[in-house]
């Protein structure tokens, strides 16, 4: 057996060379893909600095980094002012650059998208981790990933075309929504506790999920059906009409409400997605433990799972608002992209990601205004990473200290 | 407890003697170091050829790690660092002139959880011949019935050659990582606790596949399992924390053990 | 001081566990009204509306089909109670086709038989009466004869268009290219018989036309060479609807856009998007998988590699417009301009690949997705136990040979999860394509009959960009939003099919490793 053939030696040796060949292949193609992955970061680094370096001749209107993010006073102000319009229309305008408007459009987005998306997120799966039936689970998980897959320009244009008509329509419709839909999900399960034996059996916690939705929809209905009184009684006859007089509320058909929804409604999938992770991965014995001591799964819920899980439920909420800062298709649809700084939830606002959607096409090559959006792309960047990153580390140490408490693998 | 391995009734044959034995293995000052934690200190032993040598030893005395340093399967890992020397028939195998597929052609491994690839039982065993290439089909059908015959299979798995592998149960499949081994002919088969996973039926069927294989090759077996190691080897060395504490003939080790660490080992009064 | 009786519970597990429950029936309820919404706007849209002949209490007629009942918007506050919006096509008589009409001033509604819908090329849709069809100025048929007549014609009319694009397609286009490439006594001889030819089916189509009435009694006479179309829409049955329908499905994926995307088809975009979306997997695949098996399988396993793997899964949440930006930079200005100035400099300034094109949306959405696809892969790759890899160095494989024939097989389902979902994440991808290469209107596909065959540097359609452009840039939004809707409803379709089968996948996987023996 020992002594090999001539042809099988070189064979051998064939396929030495052969492995060795695929081998250093596959370390430069490695390298070569994470390296141009990577090269995203440094590109645009190094389209940036110019704006800071020394500027090229070129470049005309030079910008120093406070004329980018402090109020400056423009012709036709008092005061100084915000203001973004990077484009002239004629000779003697000067283009204005103050990021300032677009940082806060995009964090303004961001957070209406959280105010609606992080409740749901963590409510969805705190019952889909605690109560849910397993047989319901497997199918909701998948649909609700389906949901995360839905794209961002699909989502927009319902809210931009659909929603946002529909809203500022039925203004008070929509709030009797928000203010009846809480009240009336509670009286459901007070009314459950209610029910016959036999009937809770039929309509067990675990499906709430599912037939709580016609129920649901008994109550949009009658929040619409009660809106006409409800608009009459207080509002006196117009919300609209109120909201300006009494608030100075101008309310603007594409806003920072309705872009909350949209995004809200596209981010809120990866949050639970995560959160419900990690939620069902706290060690079974823990909440054992809590509940033979006589604790009911809500308050083992508090005292015991969300402190062991609260590391992953953060970083759920981060990715969900790394999301959100970048997402360009549905802040541009139902935003207005008016470059607004207002705290008012019915004012429309310009983010970033949208701002260089739109106007990047047509920025000069290599001038100022390329740059700067490129920084403003910089800081997208930059914001995800870290943001991601911290939500990373943060679920690596949290799956070590489950593996410590001797839980699930 | 007291767990006094029976002498095994065939033991009254030749005495044995490692060191009239020609040996196939050599291993010569082996140490070697996961990181900065040593695993195998100063290790000098010689394998026997056409026996079974057993080691054995508590868990994490180095018995699974010497196992895979004779067939190169550490150089995965570039954790690991050696030192000493290991001779396959006479030949150092870390040499810059040995291929390690070469080598581990030659040295054959089968290990704990039965692998088998998934795919046939046909492919399975023909997946190291069609590694070296140059054979008919033919032939390679021959090669393929001869293995599956030697590890006792070939009756159980005939009429379904192209069935998958993991249709088969546990201590088949074990057998069939055995037989995919010897279509490659190799001279040193090792075992790395080869029916730690099996019933003891399947268990049964391992070992005596064991005893019948050493006519043809050198088998080297690391078990936790003493009778086992009583039952089937010739040799047998004990390790304990990376050092050799007592090689030879097994029955001597079982029944008369030089040294009190032994003793203590195979009575079961381990501290 | 142990309280005596403990508290009763009366609400089982309180108040919370159903907002948390309410928060789950609310999520699914807003995606199932998404997606009725979509199938229902989108797919009734090519169900034959029923005409209403609407009579007004001050005199007036309109016929149109229902679109919507609103409360009066802010304008016409004066009316109270309900509006209903009809669309009365009509562009040409009426200089709009919508009309919004109080409900209260309505006096009387029928749907008459006899009111036929035409689709012209020109002025949008016609709905009034067929009064006659004239041939040379000599009456075909009138009345209730002319009906079957105008049926007759119009098929007539379609044998006459085939003609003319086959002598389009076969003789004209052909000799033209021999012209271009020299002067051809022949080829310009037969080039005028050709033309001569088509003038003559031209002029034979032109003999038709057709006197319409409205429904207010204004008349029309209608070129019938410009209808597309005509259906008796409250004539038809069930039966004839459902046909209509599924012609209207057709027509809508295999036809091209017209009326500034407003009508017509959404083919090219289709087209568009799955070539792109091809381009890409074939370029991320290879990229993917390498990236992959390197982290996984060769390289050092340190502290670096772990920093990289995180790296890699944080580019998958970096916004996909810092992608176009990227690919805007990198591949358009810098390699494109590039190329350009090497190879196409007889074309500047115009730019050739210097401008966004398929290759550089693809290019931009491989990169976009290779996290994905790295992802995805690395997770299959870290599933299979190591015992199958030391099983296949046991018996002497080199690495390559162990990757190729053990672990690369027992991977592929988890890589081609991965490329699944990337490429469902880029069919859904609007933002960076933006930058790099769609095109609102793209006559020509990318792929076609002249050499090299696909141009990668043409720009292309985009059904996620077609439904951007067409709601929010269109110029009459109320008729093309049916459009949108089924464009959405197809995108949303396609993505749906392509998670179901990564999900499907999945499971499979998941199945199958489960089988590994566990003894």
């Amino acid at each position: 057996m020992s002594d090999p053939s001539p042809s099988l030696h070189l064979r051998q040796r064939l396929r030495r060379g052969r492995d060795r060949l695929a081998t250093a292949l596959i370390t430069a193609g490695g390298i070569g893909v994470v390296a141009a992955l990577l090269a995203i970061g440094v590109f645009l680094v190094v389209e940036v600095l110019p704006l800071f370096w020394p500027a090229p001749a070129d470049t005309g209107a030079d910008v120093s980094w406070q004329a980018l993010w402090l109020p400056q006073s423009y012709e036709g102000y008092d005061a100084p002012q915000h203001r973004w319009q990077p484009t002239v229309t004629s000779a003697e305008e000067r283009p204005q650059y103050g990021m300032t408007p677009l940082v806060w459009g995009t964090l303004k987005a961001a957070a209406w998208a959280l105010v609606i998306a992080v409740p749901l997120a963590l409510g969805a799966a705190i019952h889909s981790a605690l109560f849910m039936s397993r047989r319901l689970r497997s199918r909701i998980k998948p649909t609700l990933e389906l949901m995360e897959a839905l794209p961002g320009v699909v989502i927009g244009f319902i809210a931009g075309l659909v929603l946002a008509p529909w809203v500022e329509r039925h203004l008070a419709g929509a709030l009797a929504m928000v203010v009846l839909l809480p009240p009336g999900v509670l009286i459901a399960g007070w009314g459950w506790t209610r029910l016959p034996a036999p009937l809770r059996r039929g309509l067990p916690l675990g499906w709430a999920g599912l037939w709580l939705i016609p129920w649901l929809l008994v109550l949009v209905t009658a929040a619409l059906a009660l809106a006409p009184w409800l608009e009459a009684g207080w509002f006196g006859g117009d919300l609209r009409g109120w909201l300006e007089t009494r608030l100075g509320l101008e309310y603007a058909s594409r806003n920072a409400v309705i872009v909350g929804l949209a995004m809200g409604f596209a981010v809120m999938p990866s949050i639970y997605a995560l959160a419900e992770d990690a939620l069902s991965g706290v060690p079974a014995s823990l909440a054992e433990g809590a509940q033979a001591l006589g604790a009911t799964r809500w308050q083992t819920l508090w005292q015991v799972m969300l402190p062991a899980a609260s590391p992953g439920v953060f970083s759920a909420v981060m990715i969900g608002a790394g999301r959100a800062v970048g997402e360009t298709m549905i802040v541009l649809m139902a935003s207005g992209n008016a470059a607004l700084m207002t705290l008012s939830p019915f004012d429309g606002m310009r983010s970033m990601a949208a701002s260089i959607a739109i106007e990047l096409p047509e920025a000069a090559l290599g001038g100022t205004h390329y740059r700067l959006l490129l920084l403003a792309a910089l800081a997208l960047f930059v914001f995800t990473f870290l943001v991601n990153t911290l939500a990373e580390v943060v679920r690596v140490r949290l799956r070590r200290r489950y593996r410590r408490l001797g839980g699930a693998p | 407890m007291s767990v006094f391995p029976q002498p095994r009734t065939s033991s009254i044959g030749p005495i044995l003697d490692v060191d009239r034995e020609a040996s196939c293995l050599e291993i010569e000052g082996l140490s070697l170091a996961y990181g900065d934690k040593p695993a195998l200190r100063g290790l000098a032993l010689r394998v026997p050829r056409h026996r079974v040598t057993a080691f054995i030893g508590p868990s994490g005395c180095g018995k699974s790690t010497l196992l895979r340093a004779l067939n190169r399967l550490h150089d995965l890992n570039e954790e690991v660092r050696h030192e000493g020397r290991i001779l396959l028939e006479g030949q150092d195998i870390h040499a810059p002139e040995v291929a390690v597929a070469e080598l581990r052609r030659r040295v054959g491994m089968v290990f704990q959880v039965p692998n088998p690839f998934p795919m046939s039982i046909y492919d399975n065993v023909a997946f190291g011949l069609r590694l070296l290439g140059g054979m008919r089909r033919r032939q390679m059908d021959d090669v393929v019935e001869w293995a599956l015959t030697s590890a006792a299979l070939w009756h159980e798995v005939k009429d379904r050659l192209r069935a998958s592998a993991w249709s088969l149960s546990g201590g088949q499949q074990q057998r069939l990582v055995i037989a995919r081994t010897l279509a490659v002919r190799p001279e040193v088969l090792l075992l790395d606790e080869p029916a730690s996973a099996l019933d003891p039926i399947s268990t049964l069927k391992i070992e005596e596949l064991i005893r019948n294989l050493k006519s043809q090759l050198t088998l080297v077996l690391v078990t936790h399992n003493m009778q086992q190691a009583a039952r089937v080897s010739d040799y047998t060395a004990f390790l304990q924390e990376g050092e050799l504490v007592e090689y030879g003939p097994t029955d001597d080790l079982f029944t008369n053990p030089r040294l009190r660490r032994t003793e203590n080992y195979i009575t079961g009064r381990m501290a | 001081m142990m309280p005596r009786v403990l508290p009763r519970r009366r609400w089982g597990e309180g108040p919370w566990p159903w907002l948390a429950a309410g928060s789950v029936a609310l999520s699914l309820l807003a995606l199932g009204a998404l997606l009725l919404l979509l199938a229902g706007r989108g797919l009734g849209h090519f169900w034959p509306a029923p005409v209403a002949l609407v009579e007004l209490e001050n005199g007036h007629r309109l016929a149109g089909e229902a679109v919507k009942e609103e409360p009066p918007g802010e304008e016409a506050s004066g009316t109270r109670g309900r509006e209903r919006l009809y669309r009365t096509a009509n562009r040409d008589l009426d200089a709009g086709s919508w009309t919004w009409v109080a409900l209260e001033a309505i006096a009387d509604v029928s749907h008459p038989s006899e009111l036929v819908v035409l689709e012209r090329r020109r002025w949008g849709d016609f709905i009034g009466r067929l009064v006659a069809v004239e041939r040379d100025g000599r009456a075909l048929g009138e009345g209730a004869s002319a009906w079957p007549v105008l049926q007759a014609r119009l098929d007539a009319l379609q044998a006459l268009r085939d003609e003319q694009a086959r002598l389009r397609r076969e003789s004209i286009l052909p000799l033209a290219a021999r012209l271009a490439a020299g002067p051809d006594a022949e080829a310009s001889r037969e080039l005028a018989l050709a033309n001569a030819r088509r003038r003559a089916l031209q002029a034979e189509a032109d003999r038709d036309r057709l006197v319409l009435e409205s429904v207010d009694g204004r008349r029309l006479e209608q070129p019938l060479a410009e209808v597309v179309r005509a259906w008796r829409p409250n004539a038809m049955s069930p039966l004839e609807k459902l046909a209509a329908w599924g012609q209207g499905v057709w027509r809508f994926l295999s036809e091209g856009p017209r009326a500034a995307n407003t009508a017509g088809g959404v083919w090219p975009a289709i087209f568009g998007t799955v070539l792109m979306v091809l381009l890409m997997s074939v370029l991320v695949t290879p990229f993917g998988v390498l990236a992959a098996v390197y982290l996984n399988e060769v390289a050092h396993q340190g502290r670096l590699t772990r920093l990289v793997r995180i790296a890699v899964r944080n580019l998958a949440g970096v916004p996909s417009i810092v992608y176009g930006v990227f690919g805007l930079g990198v591949f358009v200005h810098g390699i494109g301009g590039s190329l350009d100035g090497w190879f196409f400099e007889e074309a500047l300034p115009s730019p050739t690949f210097g401008t966004g094109g398929l290759l550089w949306a693809s290019l931009t959405l491989a990169l976009l997705t290779l996290p994905v696809v790295i992802v995805a892969t690395e997770e299959g790759l870290a599933r299979i136990p190591d015992h199958q890899r030391e099983g296949a160095l046991a018996l002497g494989a080199t690495r390559l040979e162990m990757l190729a024939r053990v672990v690369l097989p027992m991977a592929a389902p988890a890589m081609l999860t991965g490329v699944i979902l990337a490429v469902a994440r880029a069919a859904g991808e609007v933002a960076p394509l933006m930058l790099v290469g769609v095109a609102k209107l793209a006559p020509q596909v990318p792929v076609d009959g002249d050499f090299p065959f696909l141009h990668l540097d043409r720009k292309f359609m985009h059904l996620g960009y077609h439904i951007f452009d067409t709601a929010f840039h269109g110029g009459d939004v109320q008729a093309a939003l049916p459009l949108v809707y089924a464009t959405a409803l197809l995108l949303v379709l396609v993505i749906l099919v392509l998670n179901l089968t990564a999900i499907f996948l999945r499971h499979h996987l998941k199945v199958r490793h489960g089988a590994l023996p566990r003894v």
